[in-house]
């Protein structure tokens, strides 16, 4: 008798205090989940994204609501008026010639990366393109598949094991992170597209400043008509543009970075 | 006859028995291949606008582990929302997927689709394929990342140009549930998906 009163009571004190069957599956499918996202993020998450560092978020998200004004008023309907009436094979013309003109100084980057064989093959596409592909207007050494990767600066820092650095949203030019922002101004600075400050050429003027503002204006304008579809996408789907902008713009530098 | 039935029967439960217990990463390529080809040749219909985004749509829904993915979206939130919070979401979650994606993917007409490798990654298995648009040569550079659950293939994530749909939705979930709350996103989302049902 003592017996069935005390199994009653173990029994009931299980049913009432301890977790019902359907609680115990969802803790068990809760922990089972939790292993495959830990397994998950390890195999495929870049660090940064787990835990992107963005002290400067309040400062960075009015930059980023200044830029998107000027992009939806200026920017992207000045991209879209250059889709609709230019024909393709002058877009692409273009695209050819700016990708060309930038070549050199990502040819600089993959040697100071060791990367002989991809620097290799960025030099030859200049010169090929820029010779047989009178000045770069066609992309002949792409047409013969010599496939290169593009560096830059800030690409060869985190080559070198320097982290991102704070989120930045940059005025006019968007996203980057403090390292891809100092890695920008040195690639302007050397390049003689840009600023020229190793006077390549002789002089820091060796190419003529209305050529070099009007390249940096081509570039942007093909390098904006190119995301258009993207970024209508981006705006149309997303709860949260900057947070998006902000982990594709980390996804996509650590993996180039990791290439 | 009796004894012939049973042995054809037989024989079909041993092959697909066979087809499933083949090597793991065969299975992938072919579930990806079908899948891939599946959606172009859905797309590639001269069906009304409607009728392909909505087998697009069942084709999304068919593939997808919504269940994870809407888990892993909400990360760190999951734990902070109660039930009702957990399963209202994992329910909006599931239909704004299908109906954002299926109108996208509805236009994906393409030249080619070819699934390039496999690779096995701690359980996950990671499909690289290429995708050429019909109006383009230049190849866009697409990954799966499948899992088997339960005997059956799932796709867990997205990855278009290195891109994952599934880190960039949980970026930007977490941060817009920071800004507002878990309860005002919710209501936000089943916002969305009435619009993005209304939408023909």
């Amino acid at each position: 008798m003592t017996k069935k009163i005390f199994i009653t009571l173990i029994i009931s004190f299980i049913f009432s205090s301890g977790p019902s069957l359907a609680q115990i599956r969802n803790i068990s499918e809760q922990q089972s989940y939790d292993d495959e996202f830990a397994v998950y993020e390890s195999e495929f998450s870049t660090n940064t994204q787990k835990e992107i560092y963005d002290p400067f978020e309040k400062i960075n998200r009015k930059i980023f609501a200044f830029n998107e004004s000027l992009d939806r008023n200026v920017v992207e309907p000045v991209a879209r008026f250059y889709r609709d009436y230019t024909p393709k094979p002058i877009r692409k013309s273009l695209h050819n010639f700016v990708t060309n003109l930038a070549l050199p100084i990502s040819a600089a980057n993959s040697f100071v990366q060791g990367k002989v064989e991809n620097g290799l093959a960025t030099s030859s596409n200049f010169l090929i393109n820029t010779t047989i592909g009178i000045g770069g207007l066609f992309d002949v050494a792409g047409d013969k598949n010599i496939q290169y990767e593009t560096e830059d600066f800030g690409q060869t820092l985190g080559y070198y094991g320097v982290s991102n650095g704070p989120y930045l949203v940059i005025p006019i030019l968007g996203p980057s992170t403090s390292r891809d922002f100092g890695g920008y101004v040195v690639d302007r600075g050397v390049d003689p597209m840009g600023f020229n400050l190793l006077q390549i050429g002789g002089s820091e003027n060796s190419v003529n400043l209305t050529l070099r503002a009007t390249n940096t204006l081509l570039f942007n304008l093909d390098l904006r008509e190119g995301l258009l579809d993207p970024i209508a996408d981006a705006r149309k789907d997303s709860f949260d543009l900057y947070a998006t902008f902000r982990s594709v713009y980390i996804q996509q530098r650590d993996l180039k970075i990791k290439k | 006859m009796k004894k012939f039935l049973t042995l054809i029967i037989l024989s079909f439960f041993i092959n697909s028995a066979m087809a499933q217990t083949g090597n793991p990463a065969d299975n992938v390529v072919k579930f990806i291949d079908q899948l891939g080809k599946k959606i172009i040749s859905i797309a590639a219909e001269k069906s009304p606008d409607e009728v392909r985004k909505q087998k697009i749509i069942a084709e999304i829904d068919r593939v997808i582990d919504s269940d994870w993915i809407a888990h892993f979206v909400l990360g760190k939130n999951y734990k902070d929302a109660t039930d009702l919070q957990r399963t209202r979401f994992m329910d909006l979650y599931r239909q704004f997927m299908i109906n954002t994606y299926g109108p996208k993917f509805k236009n994906y007409n393409g030249k080619r689709f070819n699934v390039l490798s496999v690779d096995q990654q701690s359980g996950f298995y990671v499909a690289k394929c290429e995708f050429v648009p019909k109006d383009s040569d230049v190849a866009i550079n697409v990954q799966f990342r499948v899992k088997e659950r339960n005997g059956k293939l799932v796709v867990l994530d997205f990855v278009t140009e290195g891109i994952s749909l599934i880190e960039t939705q949980r970026s930007e979930f977490n941060s817009a549930i920071s800004e507002k709350g878990i309860e005002k996103f919710i209501e936000d989302l089943a916002v969305r998906v009435k619009e993005l049902k209304a939408k023909k």
